[in-house]
């Protein structure tokens, strides 16, 4: 909105280009301070520590076999899936902020979809590791790609979710590392140029291979910026598609709880949820840190905590639905898995995390007082993150625990290496992120140059038939 | 505005250095804001130019129309490319799950389009992705990491506060200095000429680059290399084994050698005279169906008069509902629910083309209504020509109840009118 | 990213005038003659047929499908009004007097259900089978007993005119807004309304998911998807949206707005048809697939009747006609700025999205009647029974209800086409893509 007001602002020499400069300056720094902000090596060292814990329970896991973990028979899918689906519920906020509010010309994204986009990777990452370790043989993950072997025709099975996943799941990291790294070559470009006017020549060469030579030509800039168009309209489908697959794992089944056709468009709005969530988890902390406020504004907060509230009503709208219709169906096994959810032995998981976290934590939005305290909102932020936990452990444990046959039923307690490798997961994805804030671009440069009111500067006057 | 003291130089005014040296590439001017670049740009073309181009740190918004170029068929080509990765994703799924190797998953068509949508959506998108990606780098001709214009250092600001024309001596128009003049007037503030080097040497790539390149390239090369050797040659060695796996485990199988006991067998069979508990099954009409006859043992063509228990018995309604219940799960789908023979596995057989009969239990021509009792449950029991002994899975009450259940069936399938009580007959036609 | 603000051209010519009178005589001339046309055809028909009782009921059920049609294109657009103030948009502006015109008409269709509500509410039972005796028999239908309460003509009339009431409300309450603030100018009036914008959207969505559940879901009463609320709510777009662009140009064409709508504002329209073509396809799809993997026979009658049998090649048709075909093209720039490639895709669209309703709707007519003189009621009986038997009633009740809906939105087409004085006007007008 700020920029409509000034549109066309007074011409005065040089006074558009001290605006970029200063732009590029307060991004740049980030990456060029000699020396790193102390919270933020302490921040790195714990995620470290957490990452090591990861890497030790891994071992354990992969060493001895998934038996160290609390899944049983009956409760075969458990924190591993619930992590997978949760962690790549968290990558969509990243795709959504930017290819689905570029599309939507909602320019409040540009100071925060790099890095809103660097999370997409890194939590796809961590979500690509649990199907990976489930599979007790992660060896052997080779035998879901399509190769000729020398085992006479012995190809995946294509008819199964599992291997739409696999598909959905690499398209998606694919996708976001080239958008990403796509969206990065100009900010690149001008750390390269920096690089050099300050006679860094090794870091100069790397930023300079890393960027391909990108020189800000007109009629380069025209195909880059055709491609990136194309490359969100391609990057919303998919972000539409990668959650409805996952949902699919589940509603393909006949399984009480799992099997319902709201699954895919309610995962999704989850995902969206979750994902603002952890933007604004991670972005609120490390906008003091690193002196961003005046790019990362208040207002972007906001639009941030709308959107949140948006997808948590959607989120709460299919809980609705989804009660409305184990009732309305008569299916006596759909209704009781309900009610088992409410009242059954893992009642805590649906009040304490599913209806706290994403139908009470909502309502707080509304409130702007609390829009305008970060603190406050990063607190509520954390509760989302849990109740989309939470919601994920009660379609998946929760309604295995309680299935068909009453000889089948049981309960679910993780063990310590369930919490060890979801630990690590957060401890690398911690890690990552904040090398990333260190090393790269944070910001996009060239797109906040391009969404401020001094892009249009020296213009032809626009104002039309006064 | 900002919030933190700049570390780098300033580099947007005093005297800028310019090369000097080989031949001239063309001119750099530089604009103060994007709106002049945009006026000026549109100057250059109106003026005749054709071998300019804009530099800028973002996308000037309306220098696409200034400067005439045209848009780009791009997209085009990302959808021919999204559409060759969905069309591929198909035939790769035909060619795996239907055409290579057919399966049949939970009763559903070997080719089952729904099924296979997910994927061809994903590798779609996919290529389309990847199209766009390197379809736009190759399209800019990049990378391209040297351009002349780098040498002037001013033109380093261009990805970050500065707004240029380049414009090429080896365009037609170009003049020096009636070019120089068209941009001044056009509003630069500062205009560089732009020097190649003056030694030819550094025009080529270093050589060092290109051996690297070509060693990079060749070391990649060597697992894959040696994957093909492994694939086409013969070898008499174990698999190497990576991960054992559970493939070498500390205990014996079955019928392999064991030097602890005498026979050198790892097999322990059972002790020979010894019964268990509750499995004597002395009672030759119930457990066997025979009774005894003139020439010894004979099939009983009755039923038991007693469970082992000492329970009477009884051919009644429960017995017969026992047996339907058994028969159905059991029988059903060889002999079919009516009993002729038409179950769900004779049918598949026939529908993919093969031959196999299951015996029609009710027709009197196939003889099994004439049989005895026990015979009947003797077959149960062991089996019959293909039929497998059902002894595992149905304890001797329950074969007793379907055989029950299994003369109900031939009565009331080769019934006549006759058997219908006579104030009745009219009712059914 | 641009930013250009324009002001209303002078020579615009931005009242409505006689617009809306010729549009509502438009319309009275064709619910006249089309709904007029089809009782005479029911009159003409001998006897009942497909398992009811009386010959009235493939006119009621063509008429539902024509009355859902007309009821999306309002449900559509109020959609679009509430989502512009939520998100703070800047194109929908210049239309959006036009939106509020078309969500002014759920009055007028609403009062147009009573066609069919009323004669469920008085014990007509060959609409809906769950309102028949047989339906309660609960040897017949026990997975019918336990919700004979929430689908018993009484209570099913009542959330009818609650749901209504609450369209009619919402309408009415951001048309009355929007129009204060062409008298007084005052900006606080779009904050109001973008305060209201949250809630607003909340009770629309439940609205409309129990809109879609009740008034044509319920009719397989046996049957059931989480999703069917949002694909009804899906398809509708494509019709709303479509609607939208034929009656923009249609205004335009008289001269109105003609400097105000550009090219621009069409680009966004074609956008948004395409947006619901594929959304529409991607939930249809989800709830197709996932009952057609789940395979459980309860679920999978619905398709059933859908997927083998004659109703196959309307299934075919729609995947062709009203996802693919569209879906291609409409993904072009092009297609969505020439005007007559706009206006070719909007009618194609809406023809679809008929036939969407039709498709969702017909299946349900034949209703299997056996010798035992039990009515075992919709997707049952053999697959033959169930014949695409396209009738002339189809077709002229459609029509029909499109002069109703028609009337509905002229009688709101008055004083100004445009909101003069709402203060995101400037930024709509000047809007261009990116």
């Amino acid at each position: 909105m700020s920029t409509a007001e000034a549109a066309a602002p007074a011409h005065e020499p040089g006074k558009a280009r001290e605006a970029f400069r200063a732009v590029t300056r307060d991004v740049a720094w980030v990456a060029e301070a000699p020396k790193p902000h102390k919270l933020w090596l302490v921040a790195l060292a714990i995620s470290m520590c957490a990452f090591a814990i990861g890497i030790y329970s891994i071992y354990k896991v992969v060493w001895t076999g998934i038996g160290v973990w609390g899944n049983s028979q009956t409760v075969a899918w458990a924190w591993d899936i619930t992590n997978f689906v949760w962690w790549i519920g968290i990558g969509h906020a990243g795709t959504l902020i930017s290819a689905v509010l570029y599309l939507t010309r909602q320019t409040w994204r540009v100071s925060i979809n790099r890095s809103a986009e660097a999370m997409t990777i890194f939590a796809v990452m961590a979500a690509g590791l649990f199907p990976l370790l489930h599979t007790g043989r992660p060896w052997f993950a080779w035998w879901m790609i399509p190769l000729p072997n020398d085992m006479g025709s012995i190809w995946p099975q294509f008819r199964s979710p599992l291997m739409w996943d696999v598909f959905a799941v690499s398209t998606y990291l694919t996708t976001s590392v080239l958008f990403w790294y796509m969206g990065m070559v100009p900010d690149l470009a001008t750390f390269r140029d920096r690089c050099v006017a300050r006679g860094k020549n090794v870091r100069a060469i790397i930023y300079g291979v890393l960027c391909l030579g990108w020189r800000g030509s007109a009629r380069h800039w025209h195909r880059y910026e055709r491609a990136y168009l194309i490359l969100a309209g391609l990057a919303t489908p998919l972000v539409f598609s990668v959650h409805s697959v996952v949902s699919f794992d589940f509603a393909t089944s006949q399984n009480p709880g799992w099997h319902t056709t709201i699954f895919p468009p309610y995962f999704v709005a989850g995902a969206i949820y979750s994902g603002f969530a952890m933007v604004l988890t991670l972005l609120l902390p490390l906008r003091y840190l690193f002196n961003l406020q005046h790019i990362i504004k208040q207002t972007h907060i906001h639009a941030m905590c709308r959107v949140m509230m948006g997808m948590g009503m959607c989120v709460a709208f299919s809980y609705l639905t989804e009660f409305f219709i184990a009732w309305y169906s008569g299916n006596p096994f759909e209704s009781f898995v309900f009610l088992n959810r409410c009242f059954g032995p893992f009642w805590w998981v649906w009040w304490l995390m599913m209806f706290w976290g994403n139908v009470c934590i909502p309502q707080f939005f509304w409130s702007k007082w609390i829009r305008n305290h970060n603190v406050i909102i990063w607190i509520l932020c954390i509760f989302v993150n849990i109740g989309m936990w939470g919601e994920r452990f009660a379609i998946i444990g929760v309604s295995l625990s309680r299935s068909f046959l009453p000889s089948n039923w049981s309960y679910y307690t993780p063990t310590r290496y369930d919490v060890g490798v979801f630990v690590g997961t957060i401890g690398m994805f911690l890690m990552l992120f904040l090398l990333f804030f260190r090393f790269a671009p944070v910001i996009a440069i060239s797109e906040v140059k391009g969404a401020s009111p001094e892009a249009h500067a020296g213009g032809p006057s626009i104002g039309g038939h006064h | 505005m900002s919030a933190h003291e700049d570390t780098s130089k300033e580099t947007g005014s005093g005297p800028v250095s310019v090369p000097e040296g080989g031949e001239l590439y063309g001119l750099l001017a530089e604009f103060d804001t994007p709106g002049e670049l945009i006026t000026a740009a549109r100057k250059v073309k109106d003026a005749g130019y054709t071998e300019f181009d804009s530099f800028s740190p973002f996308p000037v918004h309306g220098i696409d129309t200034a400067m005439g170029i045209k848009r780009t068929i791009l997209p085009l080509v990302i959808f021919g490319g999204g559409f060759c990765g969905a069309m591929g994703g198909l035939a790769l799924q035909w060619y795996c799950n239907v055409y290579s190797w057919g399966w049949n998953i939970s009763g559903k068509p070997t080719w089952s389009i729904p099924a296979n949508i997910p994927i061809a959506y994903e590798c779609g998108i996919l290529l389309a992705v990847l199209t766009s990606f390197f379809g736009m780098w190759a399209a800019n001709k990049l990378p391209q990491v040297w351009h002349p214009f780098f040498r002037l250092e001013r033109f380093g600001r261009t990805t970050d506060d500065g707004f240029f024309i380049g414009i090429q001596a080896s365009d037609e128009k170009f003049d020096q200095t009636a070019t120089k003049r068209l941009l001044e007037d056009a509003g630069a503030i500062a205009i560089d000429d732009c020097h190649l080097d003056p030694d030819p040497a550094r025009k080529t790539m270093p050589k060092w680059i290109t051996a690297f390149i070509v060693a990079s390239t060749a070391f990649a090369l060597i697992p894959f290399a040696i994957a093909a050797k492994a694939r086409t040659s013969k070898s008499s060695e174990p698999h190497i084994h990576i991960f054992s796996d559970m493939d070498f485990q500390p205990k014996y199988k079955s019928d392999t050698a064991m030097d602890l006991f005498p026979d050198d067998r790892a097999n322990r069979g059972e002790i020979e005279g010894t019964i268990a508990r509750g499995w004597l099954e002395d009672d030759d009409l119930f457990y066997r169906g025979l009774v005894p006859g003139e020439n010894g043992m004979q099939w009983t063509t009755g039923f038991p008069t007693t469970y082992p228990d000492g329970e009477k018995f009884v051919v009644d309604e429960k017995l017969l509902a026992r047996g339907q219940n058994r028969f159905n799960i059991y029988c059903t789908p060889c002999h079919g629910y009516d009993g002729h023979g038409q179950g769900m596995v004779p049918t598949r057989v026939a529908d993919s083309g093969g031959n196999w009969q299951a015996r029609n239990l009710i027709d009197p021509v196939f003889g099994i209504p004439m049989i005895p009792n026990g015979q009947l449950f003797n077959t149960i029991s062991n089996g019959f020509n293909t039929m497998l002994g059902y002894a595992a899975q149905i304890p001797q009450a329950d074969r007793w109840a379907i055989v029950s259940y299994v003369r109900a069936l031939q009565r009331a399938q080769n019934a006549t009118i006759d058997d219908v009580p006579a104030d009745q007959r009219s009712s059914i036609r | 990213m641009s930013a250009l603000v324009k002001s209303l051209h002078p020579d615009e010519k931005i009242k409505a005038g006689k617009l809306g009178s010729s549009m509502v005589k438009a319309g009275i001339g064709l619910a006249i003659v089309f709904l007029g046309l089809s009782v005479i055809l029911v009159l003409a028909r001998g006897t009942a047929e497909a398992g009811h009782d009386s010959r009235w009921a493939r006119f009621f059920f063509a008429y539902l499908t024509g009355w859902c049609f007309a009821v999306t294109v309002p449900i559509g657009m109020m959609w679009l009004i509430v989502l512009h103030f939520l998100v703070r948009g800047r194109w929908v502006t210049a239309v959006r007097r036009i939106c509020e015109a078309m969500t002014g008409a759920f009055l007028v269709v609403w009062i147009a259900g009573l066609v069919f509500m009323l004669p469920v509410l008085f014990g007509y039972t060959d609409l809906y089978y769950w309102s028949t005796h047989d339906a309660h028999n609960p040897l017949l239908n026990p997975i019918l007993q336990h919700k004979t309460g929430w689908l018993s003509p009484g209570f099913f009339f009542l959330r009818y005119l609650l749901y209504g009431a609450i369209y009619i409300a919402m309408a009415w309450y951001f048309s009355k807004k929007s129009r204060e603030q062409d008298e007084s100018g005052d900006p606080k009036i779009t904050d109001t309304l973008r305060k209201v914008a949250g809630p607003g959207m909340i009770i629309y969505a439940m609205v409309t998911c129990m809109t879609g559940f009740d008034l044509m879901m319920s009719l397989a009463p046996k049957w059931w998807s989480t999703i069917y609320g949002v694909t009804f709510w899906g398809s509708g777009c494509v019709g709303a949206f479509s609607a939208l662009a034929l009656i923009v140009l249609w205004i335009q064409r008289s001269g109105r707005l003609v400097h105000s709508i550009t090219e621009e504002h069409y680009h966004d329209i074609g956008k948004w048809m395409f947006s619901f073509t594929f959304f529409w396809a991607y939930v249809q799809f989800s709830q197709f697939m996932l009952q057609w993997y789940g395979n459980m026979p309860e679920e999978t009658v619905w398709y059933k009747y859908r997927m083998f049998g004659d109703w196959q090649w309307v299934s075919i048709a729609i995947l062709v006609g009203f996802w693919a075909f569209p879906f291609v093209f409409l993904m072009s720039r092009w297609t969505k700025r020439i005007v007559p490639s706009l206006v070719f895709f909007a009618v194609w669209q809406l023809v679809f999205h008929w036939l969407d309703l039709y498709w969702n709707i017909m299946p349900q007519y034949d209703w299997y009647s056996p010798s035992s003189g039990l009515n075992m009621g919709p997707l049952s009986g053999p697959l033959g029974l169930h014949h695409v038997a396209f009738d002339p009633v189809d077709i002229t009740t459609w029509f029909g209800l499109i002069g109703v809906l028609l009337i509905g939105i002229g009688v709101n087409l008055k004083g100004n086409l445009i909101p003069v004085k709402d203060p995101t006007l400037g930024l709509s007008l000047g809007h261009e893509q990116l």
